[in-house]
């Protein structure tokens, strides 16, 4: 929507026949919104020679931040105008402000009439003559806060913010604090591909396993010799075999830390290759990096042999066992602040640093815990005290030891508080049977005279 | 050749038919009446082990576990300890009780028998893994060989907790085995401290079963703070009870 067409009366959403009439020579086209993207996509990219950091805003607008960029241009002013100056050369109208929030820059772009690069702390000044569709607002909200005859963003900000919540929603204040850098905005910040490929094509297909094997080994020590002249190693690894008739094989690997030795990846890859239907055989062969991080020279020590650092023995170890077994089949436990006991562990990558929270010892715990808790018949005649005979798979077990209660509720903060039950709390007892087998049970819920308690058996100590 | 140089040959050549090197040392459980039964007085490192319990412990493995992890604890001090398990019923918390530190413990679930199996051996082969240790229903010679030859690489320890986590009937029994020691777990009663409430501190009955280069031998054992992992109550062996008092010696 260009100026002519506004000073002819055309708006967005009007309808073609009313447009026509306005103007009689209009020529119509049909509206595509997947090839505007396509086009937005493409500028976004274009735009990473500015900022590493674009963030497209479909359907015409995107985000640069340039937070500690825009020296390298001589100044914010400056980087403005070469960004319009390289978008009017290519033909493309367009408009720029700079502001220290996206919703005040948004603002200011769209609308803003005087100066379009403001200084951190003047949104309001700067944003408050604008009108409040500035507010990016669903068009009903915008309609209705003029209709009340509050014009520019400054009539709405004087408003107390409880009374502008209850007659327009939350989103008013939501939209008006990310105009004035009150309230963070979060933004999906397009990365550029990544840097880190590797690229084999063949002058015959090829289609055999020892075939891909070998590439598989070509292309890691490709790739392994780029990441180590750069210093570098990587944490997860794609491989892609490109069939002739276009389809794509891919293959992941994870390293649980960084690196970048060719032998290793090929080693991870090998097994899963035979996972790759080679079709009417394979052309091309990619490889790509992802995660990379600075990876320093190990010094090795000509007396290695027993001495290894973790690096070298059980980072392996842990990516072997992760390739083969599965992520979610490797881990280490960490404490998590919750009491309910089936809640208290986080698992957590193996060579991940440790936290350093353990449990609280005062608070015994069973070597094995039940996934299900498993339903027990009990003998105990006094309430609120522990059983004294219990049965359990079909075994009977004579009370000769008892500790408890420890009472666990729910979490209160996972739930509206009314909503704590006191029928889900669980009273815990350690138990020691004549034989010496110590079970940790639990009875739900409060005594009452009327029902009898049920009871569970929940974990066993060693 | 001197008389002390034969002996001296005689003794490394016992000590290879009979198990391996030593040179990994021992694991000593501070207290001569279990010491003196193994050879190199105390369980011997770069080997791997076996433990089991008896009726349901041979579905939950909850007393077997726990003797591991009391035993491992101090291996876990001079590298990374793993444990490969079928059903991932291992509660940190509860090991972390037994003064295992539970949040460098790398756990792994796996599926079946055979992944177990090869879990355990790969990470015993690892520079840097003190100990593995692996839950299977039954490790026949020739797996029990490849844990051995796995030890031997690095010097790890490695523990095998016999389980049959389903449930179900057992196969058969094990033909025989190449581990270092077996032990038979089971739980024993607790004694609380005079008028003290509740559960004493864990104890087991453990009873040796099979040493290489050792003797076989029954015992009772606490859960012990200090710096042995665990503490002797009796030796079964001739069922006398430990008296408070020290024992004065004649002459």
């Amino acid at each position: 929507m260009d100026a002519r067409a506004t000073a002819l009366g055309l708006f967005r959403g009007q309808k073609a026949a009313d447009a026509a009439a306005l103007a009689p020579g209009l020529v119509t086209a049909e509206a595509e919104p997947e090839a505007d993207l396509a086009a937005l996509k493409l500028l976004s990219d274009w735009c990473a020679r500015f900022s590493p950091a674009v963030a497209m805003d479909p359907p015409d607008g995107l985000f640069l931040d340039i937070t500690g960029v825009a020296h390298l241009w001589g100044g914010e002013r400056n980087m403005a105008e070469d960004l319009l100056a390289r978008l009017a050369a290519g033909g493309i109208p367009m408009r720029a402000a700079v502001a220290s929030s996206p919703g005040a820059a948004w603002a200011l772009a769209r609308f803003g009439t005087g100066q379009m690069i403001i200084p951190p702390g003047e949104e309001a000044a700067s944003l408050a003559p604008l009108p409040v569709d500035a507010l990016r607002l669903a068009t009903q909200t915008a309609a209705q806060i003029a209709r009340l005859g509050l014009a520019t963003i400054g009539h709405l900000a004087q408003l107390p913010r409880a009374s502008i919540t209850r007659r327009f929603g939350e989103d008013v204040v939501g939209r008006l604090d990310q105009a004035l850098g009150r309230a963070p905005e979060a933004l999906v910040f397009r990365r550029p591909p990544t840097p880190w490929f590797a690229r084999l094509a063949f002058a015959e297909p090829i289609s055999s396993a020892e075939d891909l094997a070998r590439v598989t080994v070509d292309i890691a020590a490709l790739m392994g010799a780029r990441l180590e002249a750069q210093g570098r190693g990587a944490r997860r690894f794609e491989l892609c075999f490109h069939r002739l008739d276009g389809q794509v094989q891919r293959l992941a690997i994870g390293l649980a830390l960084p690196g970048r030795d060719p032998q290793s990846i090929a080693r991870l890859f090998i097994p899963q290759l035979e996972r790759v239907d080679p079709g009417f055989g394979i052309e091309v062969v990619t490889l790509t990096a992802q995660g990379v991080e600075r990876l320093s020279r190990r010094q090795r020590r000509l007396d290695e042999v027993r001495e290894a650092a973790p690096e070298e023995g059980v980072a392996p170890l842990v990516d072997r066992l992760t390739n083969r077994l599965g992520e979610a089949a490797v881990w280490r436990a960490e404490a998590w602040p919750s009491h309910v006991p089936e809640r208290a562990v986080a698992r957590r990558p193996p060579l991940s640093p440790l936290a350093g929270v353990g449990w609280n010892p005062e608070r015994p715990r069973p070597l094995r815990l039940f996934r299900r808790p498993e339903a027990i018949e009990v003998v105990a005649p006094v309430p609120d005290d522990p059983p004294i005979f219990f049965r359990w798979r079909g075994a009977a077990h004579r009370v000769r030891f008892a500790e408890g209660p420890e009472r666990l509720a729910q979490e209160w903060w996972r739930r509206p508080f009314e909503d704590a039950d006191p029928a889900r709390v669980r009273d815990y007892y350690r138990v020691e049977d004549e034989a010496g087998m110590r079970f940790w049970l639990f009875r739900v819920g409060l005594y009452t005279a009327e029902t009898s308690a049920k009871w569970w058996l929940h974990g066993l100590f060693g | 050749m001197s008389r002390e140089a034969r002996l001296l040959a005689v003794r490394a050549k016992v000590a290879a038919v009979a198990g391996g090197p030593l040179g990994a040392g021992v694991l000593a459980f501070g207290d001569a009446r279990i010491d003196r039964c193994l050879p190199g007085g105390g369980l011997p490192l770069g080997r791997w082990h076996e433990a089991a319990g008896e009726g349901l412990d041979i579905e939950t493995a909850a007393a077997a576990s726990a003797f591991v992890a009391a035993l491992a604890g101090p291996l876990a001090r001079r590298g990374a300890v793993v444990w490969v398990m079928r059903r991932d019923d291992l509660y940190a918390p509860g090991l972390a009780d037994l003064s295992f530190p539970a949040e460098r413990l790398i756990q792994v679930h796996v599926r079946d028998e055979a992944q177990a199996l090869a879990a355990v051996e790969d990470a015993l082969g690892t520079a840097g893994v003190a100990a593995a240790i692996g839950e299977a229903q039954d490790i026949d010679l020739t797996g029990g060989r490849r844990l051995q030859l796995a030890c031997e690489r690095y010097g790890a320890t490695g523990f095998v907790i016999r389980r049959r986590p389903f449930g179900g009937q057992a196969k058969r029994a094990a033909s025989g085995s190449a581990a270092a020691t077996r032990w038979m777990i089971a739980p024993a009663s607790s004694e609380p401290g005079q008028g003290e409430p509740g559960l004493g501190l864990p104890r087991w009955r453990v009873d040796l079963q099979r040493c290489r280069g050792g003797w076989p031998g029954r015992w009772i054992v606490e859960k012990n703070d200090g710096p042995y992992p665990l503490r002797v109550v009796a030796d079964l062996g001739d069922r006398q009870l430990e008296t408070p008092q020290s024992l004065r010696l004649a002459g």
